[in-house]
Parts: structure tokens; sequence; C-alpha cells
């Protein structure tokens, strides 16, 4: 099983820390114009958030795997719900390799993978440093191609 | 040998200019009227200049849109050019498309008029719609699609069986033999398949209970109380129906226990509202249901005012689910729906049903038929499941009762205690959820049963798979359970979700996982020998 690279808790980390921020501007302009919220109250809730934010995404480095199998593309993530997920090579429609700003300066990629199917039908890997999802993008094109089935809808 | 562009009916020219007229006309309303707020130099007398304007240029618009919007039926692909100032041509292929639907609204049947939209599996919205054509061209391009399908894929198999002849492994068997035979006549007359009794219509809309029919009663009520004003929010009549059994004066100043009155009596007589209508509304729309068969297609016709019609490709059909709520399953009634990946998320998915109601062992029967599943034999999740369940009813009415404590310390309801009574129901809610659940792990189909109120039973060939997933929730987890959810490309999965068989040891989970790819890949691997369809035609 391949993990993720290391760089990918500082992105998911910066995350939580932003929601945190959010609820942080959030509860301060309900203390402005509706009810008084306490300083420490507010403070409170941004600390957790962001002790909570920062804890699940370590864990969820922790958790997060893929690995190329036989037939298939099979990755382990989540932390509240744990999911393990097989996408067939058959079923793969195309395959993008993808970066935001943030990724870019940490210098990571995603690799996103599409299938026909109706829900949750792209599968991101994300925390690939650019040339391992160049590799691994190829590679499942390659196995795309191999396996084509005939006529999947 | 590419036919002739072919234009939309000549009326449509007509409808086009005087909506597109209609815009013009009110666009120089708005514009002006905002601006005139924003600039002094504006004055609110130019509409009546602007607006004439406004109205000659929308019709040239609707005349123009005419004129440049054309179709053609060629060897390979449909083809669909439109645009008056930015062209869009799309061509389609015929293997690429799923569902045909022709729909008709009463204006239309009077002057024999029909809207034609093609679905595909690509994107979110209808690839193309032909609004409008008359009739007599619906139906012929309905016959021409069809044939163009069946040639194309007739093309295909002619060439696979070459390259099968020259690696020495030749073998047409009976079966591909006959269904070709079949798709090289397809412009005969359907044959009938099913077509729904009175008897079955009637079943069918007093056991059908559409949630969406409730939009009906609240129009009614908005039509209502706009006639007869002066009542307030409420209309009178709400609260006089509500009033011997105890409920309130008039709102002001009433208690909170005949308002729950009140609300209760009025969810009650919502309810009876929604259930009429509703049960109109399926006679509306499925009266003279036929479901028949051409070549290699579906075919189906309904609709008591505005008639829809149309085809679905047997070769396209995803999965196959067999529909029966707690009425139905007590006349012992059900209903049969084939999905495609045809619909968006956006359009309606009404018209997969193959039948929408008959007796439950001859839906059974048609089920398997269709499939060619065996008789699938249920096996259900351990009976941790129920316990998991009879927790999580028993947090909802742990909630309840709270909100009735909350709702009491706030107002002064008494007996707030009463809610306690909810939980009487938990132990039956838990039990009832259990026993509706089901799998089947079939020779090469997975059938998955779920739901009490609208018990759902899936056949999933392995063929169809797109995704299979294993999750498992931190509740599960401390249990040791998973569920295991199986993707396909089914429009219908918007609606109704992906379908999963929850609560399985995860050990059962994880073997299942394994069989769902593995006979994939084998059934993959069968069809790139043969190319059957795997589906029959002739279920019924």
């Amino acid at each position: 099983m391949e993990t993720l690279h290391p760089r990918i808790r500082l992105l998911w980390i910066a995350r939580g820390a932003l929601a945190a921020v959010v609820l942080g501007v959030v509860l301060t302009a309900i203390d402005q114009w509706q009810v008084t919220v306490p300083v420490v109250a507010i403070g409170g809730v941004v600390a957790l958030g962001l002790v909570t934010g920062t804890g699940y995404a370590l864990r969820l480095y922790q958790v997060w795997q893929f690995e190329l199998q036989d037939d298939a593309l099979y990755l382990e993530r989540g932390v509240v719900t744990f999911v393990e997920t097989a996408v067939p090579f058959v079923r793969v429609q195309h395959v993008d390799t993808q970066f935001g700003p943030i990724e870019r300066v940490l210098g990571l990629s995603s690799v996103v993978v599409y299938t026909a199917g109706s829900r949750n039908a792209d599968v991101r890997i994300p925390g690939l440093t650019p040339e391992r999802a160049r590799t691994l993008q190829n590679t499942l094109r390659e196995l795309a191609v191999e396996s084509e089935a005939d006529d999947a809808v | 040998m590419p036919s002739d562009a072919n234009r939309l009916h000549p009326l449509s020219a007509v409808t086009l200019a005087l909506q597109r007229g209609l815009t013009g006309l009110s666009m120089p309303f708005f514009v002006v009227m905002i601006l005139s707020t924003i600039f002094d130099g504006v004055d609110i007398d130019w509409i009546f200049m602007l607006a004439p304007v406004g109205f000659v240029v929308g019709i040239g618009y609707g005349i123009a849109y005419y004129y440049r919007f054309t179709y053609a039926i060629t060897s390979r692909t449909l083809d669909v050019t439109s645009g008056v100032f930015s062209r869009r041509s799309r061509e389609i292929p015929y293997r690429r498309i799923q569902n045909v639907d022709v729909s008709q609204g009463v204006l239309y049947r009077i002057f024999g008029l029909a809207v034609v939209s093609l679905e595909t599996a690509g994107g979110g919205e209808t690839e193309a719609t032909l609004n409008f054509v008359s009739e007599a061209e619906a139906e012929r391009l309905r016959a021409e699609i069809r044939r163009q399908t069946a040639r194309a894929d007739d093309d295909d198999a002619s060439s696979d069986e070459r390259a099968a002849s020259a690696s020495g492994s030749a073998s047409a068997s009976g079966v591909d033999e006959s269904t070709r035979h079949e798709r090289s006549h397809p412009d005969r007359r359907p044959t009938l398949l099913f077509e729904l009794e009175p008897t079955e219509l009637l079943v069918y809309a007093l056991t059908s209970f559409r949630w969406g029919a409730a939009v009906f009663p609240i129009a009614l009520v908005i039509f209502l109380t706009s006639a007869d004003s002066g009542s307030g929010l409420v209309p009178a009549f709400i609260l006089e129906i509500a009033r011997p059994v105890g409920g309130p004066a008039s709102l002001d100043g009433a208690a909170v226990g005949s308002l729950l009155v009140l609300i209760a009596v009025t969810a009650l007589q919502w309810s009876v509202a929604t259930y009429v209508a509703s049960a109109i509304y399926t006679v509306a729309n499925y009266y003279g249901f036929r479901l028949g068969r051409a070549g290699a297609d579906f075919v189906y016709e309904r609709g008591l005012i505005q008639r829809y019609s149309g085809s679905i490709p047997v070769d396209k059909v995803q999965s196959v689910t067999i529909t029966e709520n707690p009425l139905q399953r007590l006349v012992g009634y059900a209903g049969l729906w084939v999905e495609t990946a045809g619909y968006g998320p956006e359009s309606s998915g009404g018209s997969q049903s193959a039948i929408p109601l008959a007796e439950t062992d001859r839906i059974y029967r048609f089920a398997e038929n269709l499939t060619d599943v065996e008789t699938p034999r249920f096996q259900r999740p351990p009976t941790l499941a129920r316990r998991r369940y009879l927790v999580r009813y028993s947090a909802i009415a742990a909630i309840v009762v709270a909100v009735a404590f909350g709702l009491a310390q706030g107002t002064g309801l008494e007996r707030w205690y009463l809610a306690v009574a909810v939980f009487v129901a938990v132990p039956l809610a838990a039990h009832l959820k259990y026993v509706n659940l089901g799998y089947h792990v079939g020779e090469e189909h997975l059938v998955i049963r779920s739901g009490f109120w609208n018990r759902r039973t899936t056949v999933i060939p392995y063929y169809r798979i797109q995704t299979v997933s294993t999750r498992r929730s931190i509740f599960q987890r401390r249990l040791g359970l998973a569920s295991l959810a199986v993707d396909t490309a089914s429009s219908r999965t918007f609606s109704w979700g992906t379908p999963t068989v929850p609560d399985l040891e995860l050990e059962t989970a994880r073997e299942l996982h394994g069989i769902g790819r593995e006979r994939l890949q084998s059934a993959v691997r069968e069809r790139a020998r043969s190319d059957e369809t795997g589906l029959s035609v002739d279920f019924t």
C-alpha cells in the first residue's frame, strides 16, 4: 500500500484552521449584531476547532492509503466513516491530474479518476508529488485501455 | 448516405416567434424601470418606444432560430445544428443514445405535434430536444434511429465475427442469431409485452403516495385565500374544521395544546388532499400504459391528457428494481423499473417504469425473465444490525421527548411527558427495518432489498458494476459491521441512492466486495468473447 506525501498534512491542517477562523468570524459577527457572546467562548470554540481540525488532518493522513491491484485501483480513507473503494480499471473513463494554488505552493498534485458511476463518480487521490501523479496517471490510462470493456453504458 | 437537413414543424416557427417576441416586449419594461430609478436621464416613457422594437426584434430572432435549427439522420450519427449567432452543431452517435422520449401535451395532441428528447449518458441534461415536430415525423425519427442503431450494431457484430473467425474461434450461438434476426427487422409493429388493466391502474392510483403531489393542496389553499382574503395567514376553513376537536378559535393567544390539535388536524387534512391529488395524478399519467418491444428496444406509451411515449434500448439497462410499499404488499402488487444511464439529475426518471403495477409473483417472474437471475434466496445481515437500529431509533425518540420538554419549558404545554409514548414504536420500527433487509449473491447478479415504506429489490448484474465500496462508520466499527455500496451508471441513484447492503459483518462485506470485483472481471472477459446483452427482451 502506498501512502500520501507527508506535506499533504499541512494542506489539511490549513483547511481545518480556515474553517475554525471562519467559525470565529461568524461568532464575532453574532456578538456584534445579535446576542453578546463572551470572548472566552469565541476563543474556546476557535481553539477547539483548531485542535479538532489538526487531529482530523493527522488521522486522515494516517489512514489514507492506495494501491494498484491486478484488476482495480484500491483506496482506503476516511476518519469518521472508513471507506475501502475498488475502482476496476475497465470502468475508468478518464484520468486527470490537478493541482490548486495551495497544492502548487506545497509542490503537490492530485490524480482524479472518473467512472461512469452516478454518485461519487470521481475518485480523487490527493497529496502526490507531481512526478508520481504523472506516472500514476499514465499507468492508470494504460491499464484502462488494456482492459477496455466493449460498452459500459 | 447523409440525408437532407430537416427543420422543425412550421408551426414551431410561430410559437418560437411569439415566445421570443414576448420576451423582447417585456425586456424594455424591466431594463427601463431599473435604469430610471438609478439615472435621472432615463425617462419611463421610453418603455413605449422600446417595447414594440423589442417585440419585433424578438419575433425576428424566433423566426431566425427556426431557420437556423436543423437536424439530420446520417449513417452513423444524428446531427443537430442550432443557434442564431453562436452556432452549435452536435453529432450524436446512435450507439450512445440511451432513451428516446416523445411527449405530447393537450394542445400538441389536438394539432398532431410532439416533442422528441434524446438522452445520452454524458452530462446532466437532455442531449437534444426537438421542440416540436409533427407526430408522423416523431414516429419516423424513432423508427429511423432504431433502424440505424440496429444497423450500426450489426456492422460491429459482423466485424467482430470476422475478427473472431480470423483467430479461429468463431462460435455464433443460436441466441445471437435470433437477436440479430430480430434486429434486422425493427420496422415491424411493436409486439405487446404488457398492458395496464383498469383495475391495476386503480390499485396503482390508490396504493401509491406521491409526496410531490403535496404541492397541489398548498397551491389550492393559496388560490382560495387569495379569493376570499381577510382571514389572515391561515384560511378560515382550517380553523373551522379543527375547532370541534379542540382547535383554537383564532391564532392569537391560543394555548399550545389547542395549537398542536390544529397542527395535527391540518396535517391530516393535508395528507388526505395529497393522497387524492396523487391518485388523480397517477391516473392521468399512467392511463393506457402499454409496454411493447420493437427490435431490441422496449417501447412504452402512457398518459390520459398528456401523452408520453418512448423507447429504451435493452442493452442500455443498468439495473432492474422492484418497488413495493406496505399497501401494495398488503394487496399483493408490485412495480418494476428499468434503469438506464440516460437521465440527468434534473429530469425525472418517471418514464423508466417498465411496469407500473402488477401482481407481485408476476412482477418477480418478469424480473427473473428479464435479467435471467435465479429466484433469489435472501440472506439477512446479522441480528446485531437490528440492535443498531434499536439504538438509532431510541436516539431519535429521545430527541422527540427532549423537544417536547423544551416546548413545555418555553410555553405552557402540560403533560409533555406523554411524548415518551414514541418509545413504544422504537422496537417495532427497528424490527421492520431489519426484516425488510436482504441480499442474494447470485451467479451473475447481486440482489439487494431494503426499506419498509418503500421496499426496493434491486437486481444488479455484476457486469454493470462501476465501483465497489465497503463503508464503516465509527458506530459500525465498534460492532464489527460494514456496509457494502455497489455503484452502477444508473441515473436513478440520484434520487434513490447507491444500492447498499447495510450492516453486514465485516468479513462478509469484504467477501462480497471481492466477489463483486471478481465476477465483474469474468463477465467482462465473457462479453469480449460473445456479444450477447445478457437481458431478454421478451420478459413477460
